[in-house]
């Protein structure tokens, strides 16, 4: 409405509220033939600024306007069934809250500022992912991705109780359903969520294997692979039992083996023999240039071939365990 | 007894953890009486060269059995950190150093080899290598000397 308008109404107002006063003072007066003489050119004034003001109307188009608003409603009645009215009857509580928050003079602010950014948008760059990245050091872009962020924490949160609410209901369904007996179970078209897979049975506990020997195990007693002349020997060829070891047995083992026994190598029997009996492992090479004190060197030069094993065997000791 | 089995172990990473395994596979095979040489390539020649050796990294990044997460794994210091720490869990369980395993191998009779584009790329010359190396060689040599060998890369 223009201002003109509003003066013109205002005036109209005054007008009326002053012929009240008069129609007043007139009801009280005896005789009431003087009324009408009283009335008639108050009338007149009245019933020609109203004409006036209609005509006014009609030429700045607000008549049309509201013609046309009642066209509007006629559309709606033709779309919207009585139902669908009611229930934004409901809603129109919450209808003219979410209206008013968003009509906040400060939101409709960052929505304009915001649309603003929208309409220049051709001149944005392209943005990659580092981009991205720089532009978060931005503190008003920080600020804008925490609102987005409580934005979608809320819409999250309003859809989980929507879907809790339709898991509800459906479950009082199923029950009713259930109740009922099969006749009444409609058949379900497939928009239902596919029901979760049944929990597997749980898997057989495997037991655990041994673990793996590390460096320096204690050494065990073999199994009896063969006997010979008396003695037991393992699969590997090493003695069963280090106490049936003999020097003589050391000799023939040793011819065996392919090694010609000499002093130097008797020192390192010994000094394998003496370890064993006293930590109960079967030395392995590196043990062996401690307890012996030959270096690693001398040991394949003494015995080129497996010089752990091969000592173990001539020294009627287990096999030695350990990577090292 | 089988005659003269071989194992070529090509060491391609200079981790600590990375070239134990190669070490140790190798002196494995000297102890069973198998003939063994490695290889030192690319990443793997730092096992070799003099100033690398006493100094190899752990790095725990990228790796799920670390037990650290990948973004701590990644700060700075960290691999020379792990690295201390697991050289000196070995002294304590009184495992051999890197040096000592290459000391050993050569002892025990295994051979060890520089690759020469590897030393070419990292401008290195075979003065800078342990004394332990046998030769540098190429790819080609590799192959003829891994002639009935079985290939272990690591």
């Amino acid at each position: 409405m223009t201002a003109t308008t509003k003066t013109e109404l205002a005036m109209i107002a005054e007008r009326l509220d002053a012929l009240t006063a008069q129609v007043a003072r007139l009801a009280e007066r005896p005789r009431q033939d003087d009324l009408y003489d009283e009335l008639a050119p108050v009338l007149r004034v009245v019933m020609g600024s109203a004409i006036g003001r209609l005509d006014a109307l009609e030429r700045d188009g607000t008549l049309a306007f509201v013609r046309e608003l009642g066209g509007v409603g006629q559309k709606v009645l033709a779309n919207f069934s009585a139902a669908d009215v009611r229930q934004l009857g409901d809603a129109v509580v919450t209808i003219l809250e979410t209206v008013r928050t968003l009509t906040q003079p400060d939101v409709m602010r960052v929505a304009a500022d915001a649309g603003d950014a929208i309409q220049h948008a051709d001149t944005a760059k392209p943005m990659g992912l580092f981009g991205m990245m720089r532009a978060t050091k931005d503190d008003d872009v920080q600020r804008g991705m925490a609102v987005m962020m409580e934005v979608l924490r809320r819409i999250g949160h309003g859809v989980n109780a929507m879907a809790a609410k339709q898991q509800h209901a459906d479950d009082k369904k199923a029950k009713l359903a259930e109740i009922l007996g099969p006749k009444r179970q409609r058949k379900v078209l497939g928009t239902e969520r596919a029901a979760p897979p049944k929990a597997l049975p749980a898997a057989p506990v495997v037991k655990a294997a041994p673990p793996a020997p590390a460096c320096a195990v204690p050494s065990k007693p073999g199994q009896v692979a063969a006997v010979i002349d008396g003695v037991a020997f393992t699969a590997d060829g090493n003695l069963v039992d280090a106490a049936a070891w003999t020097r003589g047995l050391a000799a023939a083992l040793a011819d065996a083996e392919r090694v010609a026994l000499t002093d130097a190598h008797w020192a390192v029997l010994e000094a394998a023999r003496a370890d064993f009996a006293a930590t109960g492992s079967s030395p392995n090479i590196r043990r062996l240039t401690q307890v012996a004190g030959v270096s690693t060197k001398d040991l394949y030069v003494l015995f080129p071939r497996a010089p752990g094993r091969t000592i173990a065997k001539i020294a009627g000791l287990p096999k030695p365990a350990g990577c090292l | 007894m089988t005659a003269n089995r071989k194992v070529a172990i090509i060491c391609s990473k200079a981790g600590l953890d990375e070239c134990y395994p190669a070490l140790i596979l190798a002196n494995a095979a000297r102890q069973s009486g198998i003939d063994a040489f490695v290889f030192f390539t690319f990443w793997g020649l730092d096992v070799i060269t003099e100033e690398k050796v006493d100094h190899l990294h752990v790095n725990l990044a990228g790796n799920p059995a670390s037990g650290m997460p990948t973004m701590l794994a990644g700060l700075p210091g960290m691999e020379s950190l792990a690295g201390r720490m697991m050289r000196k869990q070995m002294t304590e369980l009184s495992l051999p150093t890197v040096r000592e395993m290459l000391q050993v191998l050569e002892e025990a009779g295994a051979e060890l080899y520089g690759c020469e584009l590897a030393m070419q790329m990292f401008k290195r010359k075979k003065e800078e290598l342990v004394p332990q190396v046998k030769d540098v060689i190429t790819a080609g040599d590799f192959y003829d000397l891994a002639d009935g060998a079985q290939i272990i890369f690591t």
